[in-house]
């Protein structure tokens, strides 16, 4: 079949989002399908950009294929007679964040407009499509509650996880991630200054911006914490990443209100580490389980550093729950067999 | 610096814009730039051109990136302030197909209209550009007739031209191009019977279509020189390819009315090699001389077969052509360095 994968992008930023979109197209082809992956460029600011990548997307053309495969907002606004949406996100800034700090777009009568076009717009799309997946609860539970339609989950798998292994148990919990407000690295930068053992923590991923890399960088410095602290802000290569993984004493993993569990959370369990997330982290929920294949605490710094003085001090804990971890994702079957299949099936 | 290059492609269809993207990109890495390129479906068919046309406008790259590159029509709709445009062609069935059976717009006051406003649409891109380059002064003879635009020329140079080498000057024509009409493969058979030389032909291509190669054998067989003629339809490896040129005599390129030179005729001057094309083919011309690094023949059986025989009885001169075609691609300056140092500037 031929099939075009599609995806938002912003230019030069590597996400899970967009490991997501070439993992599937590599392993389209790997199956036999001719894929091919296309990227749309989505702008949201000012909130008037998003309605014209909106627009945009409605009159793209894709006729010479067989099926589409959206990802997005807004890319899921693509005709196709044969469209099936694997759901990684709506535009939250109308939704679920829209009265947080993070909502975006301004309260305005324009914001406001803005709001209501996006959420009109996504209601008659999204209920003409016959089938859409979403990559986990968090995701199908707001398209229920925000746009009253049903969805099924279908689970992401790594695209490659044979080089993630355990090595040893060391002294330091590994955050990967884009340095981003929403990922919150600030909170586990905030709990090293509580934290009573010798317990180290070790952040690596590209900033968003570059103030996102600086403002974490100062506040390690105001708090004196450099010694037990490592920030490597910027690209590093799967390899290296591994290997952190491997030789870690568990992973944390502080995101606000995620739609999925996060690929952090799928490879520290390929490495078999536990697990540190937030009661409010959202999609994480669904493989960390308090006090089986990792810590669930609240928000909070101090509540962040007991949980790691607790693994430090108990080793055998941490890795009893990074072997639960790595049981629990091979029962979900979190497979691309599965992924596949869904996807290519007759519509 | 941070670069976006843009382009627009058919889905499963691989064609010269795709690999002239994949290189530029590859080049521009290897400079130390980091690249990001977007490739977006088009399809240049009436009458949804317009709405394609709309969402590349109203996708907007500001703030993205420090410069934008656009390849492919009409990816020079997107919006960025700093916008270079290496054009390769226009809709060319709104321009210079016009009036011929390859128009799709309809002679009707709409499709008039229709026709003006991808003008007006192409025109206003070409104001906002801070510079346009063309790959051919063919494409760009057209820029400025249609749309009183100047350009640069920056000729498109081969990916990796220190893979090919000069071997023998052997007793074999090579012509590698897709097999279809109008790289006229069928002309270079109906040379063969005047063919005087022990002069062989090689054919390499995959057919456009299926079967096309079967019509390339009959002819052969039809005029007799199929135990001189060889056509390899199916796909060839990149060192084959290599190959097939290193050894060959010379190379024969007569596409019929082509925008540019064509990959072929710098694929054989990287390997020593000089081509023999045809009055009437085109770009072909802004690269080839005649006597200088080829032979401009007319499209005519005759003429083509009189060049393989001086080249085959003569191989000296082969091999004077061969290293004129050589310091002509360095006298043009087609080289990536260039290319880099021209879009960035």
């Amino acid at each position: 079949m031929k099939i075009a994968v599609v995806n938002t992008c912003v230019p030069f930023i590597r996400g899970g989002a967009e490991h997501l979109g070439s993992a599937l197209n590599a392993k389209l082809r790997e199956y036999g399908h001719e894929s091919t992956l296309v990227r749309i460029p989505f702008q949201w600011r000012p909130s008037e950009k998003t309605i014209e990548s909106l627009l945009a997307c409605k009159l793209l053309d894709f006729t010479g294929v067989e099926r589409l495969i959206a990802l997005k907002f807004p890319v899921y606004h693509i005709p196709h007679p044969d469209k099936v949406v694997w759901l990684l996100h709506q535009f939250r800034q109308a939704y679920d964040l829209w009265g947080t700090p993070m909502q975006d777009i301004p309260d305005t009568a324009e914001g406001h407009r803005i709001r209501d076009v996006i959420i009109r717009s996504d209601n008659e799309c999204l209920s003409a499509i016959r089938r859409i997946y979403t990559i986990s609860p968090v995701v199908s539970e707001r398209l229920r509650k925000f746009n009253q339609i049903e969805s099924q989950v279908l689970y992401h798998p790594l695209l490659e996880s044979n080089h993630l292994r355990f090595v040893e148990t060391g002294d330091y919990f590994f955050f990967p991630s884009r340095i981003t407000q929403g990922k919150r690295q600030h909170l586990a930068v905030e709990a090293m200054a509580h934290v009573r053992s010798g317990v180290r923590l070790v952040l690596a991923g590209e900033p968003e911006t570059p103030g996102d890399g600086d403002l974490l960088a100062r506040r390690i410095e105001q708090l004196g914490i450099g010694d037990r602290v490592t920030l490597s802000a910027g690209f590093i290569t799967e390899r290296e990443k591994a290997a952190l993984f491997g030789s870690a004493l568990g992973c944390i993993y502080t995101p606000y209100d995620e739609d999925s569990y996060g690929y952090v959370t799928l490879e520290a369990y390929h490495c078999r580490k536990p697990v540190i997330t937030c009661t409010d982290s959202g999609g994480t929920s669904l493989l960390v389980k308090d006090n089986e294949t990792g810590l669930v605490v609240p928000p909070d710094p101090k509540e962040l550093a007991a949980a790691m003085d607790r693994l430090y001090a108990n080793r055998s804990l941490a890795v009893d729950m990074g072997n639960a971890g790595h049981d629990r994702m091979l029962t979900l079957g979190i497979t691309w067999d599965r992924v596949i299949e869904c996807l290519t099936s007759p519509a | 610096m941070k670069v976006i290059i843009a382009s627009t492609m058919v889905p499963f269809i691989e064609g010269g814009a795709t690999f002239f993207v994949e290189w530029l990109e590859k080049t521009l890495l290897q400079h130390g730039h980091t690249v990001e390129t977007l490739l977006f479906p088009y399809y240049g068919h009436y009458p949804t051109i317009f709405d394609q046309m709309l969402a590349l406008r109203l996708l907007d790259l500001h703030d993205t990136a420090d410069r934008l590159i656009t390849i492919r029509t009409p990816s020079y709709l997107l919006r960025h302030p700093n916008k270079v445009i290496w054009f390769i062609h226009h809709h060319r069935a709104a321009y210079d197909l016009w009036g011929t059976p390859y128009q799709d717009i309809p002679h009707t006051p709409a499709g008039l209209r229709y026709r003006d406003a991808i003008f007006e649409s192409d025109e206003l891109a070409f104001r906002e550009a801070r510079k346009i380059f063309t790959n051919s002064r063919t494409t760009g003879d057209r820029l400025r007739s249609f749309n009183n635009v100047e350009s640069e020329v920056l000729y498109p140079p081969l990916f990796q031209p220190e893979r090919y080498s000069c071997g023998e000057y052997g007793d074999s024509v090579l012509y590698v191009s897709r097999l279809t009409k109008h790289k006229r493969q069928d002309l270079a058979i109906r040379s063969m019977p005047f063919v005087r030389s022990g002069a062989k032909l090689i054919i390499a291509g995959a057919p456009d279509r299926p079967g096309g190669e079967q019509e390339l054998y009959a002819l052969a067989r039809s005029l007799h020189v199929e135990d001189r003629v060889t056509i390899l339809s199916s796909w060839i490896s990149e060192e084959k390819k290599i190959e097939l040129f290193r050894d060959c005599l010379a190379a024969l390129y007569f596409p019929l009315d082509e925008d540019s030179y064509g990959y072929p005729s710098l694929e054989a001057h990287h390997s020593g090699k000089c081509v023999i094309t045809t009055t009437d083919s085109g770009g072909t011309l802004e690269l080839i001389a005649d006597r200088e690094n080829g032979f401009v023949t007319e499209p005519e059986p005759q003429a083509i077969a009189g060049a393989i025989d001086r080249l085959y009885q003569d191989r000296q001169l082969a091999r004077r052509l061969g290293e004129g075609g050589r310091q002509k691609i360095e006298s043009l300056g087609i080289r990536w360095d260039r290319v880099v140092e021209r879009l960035l500037q």
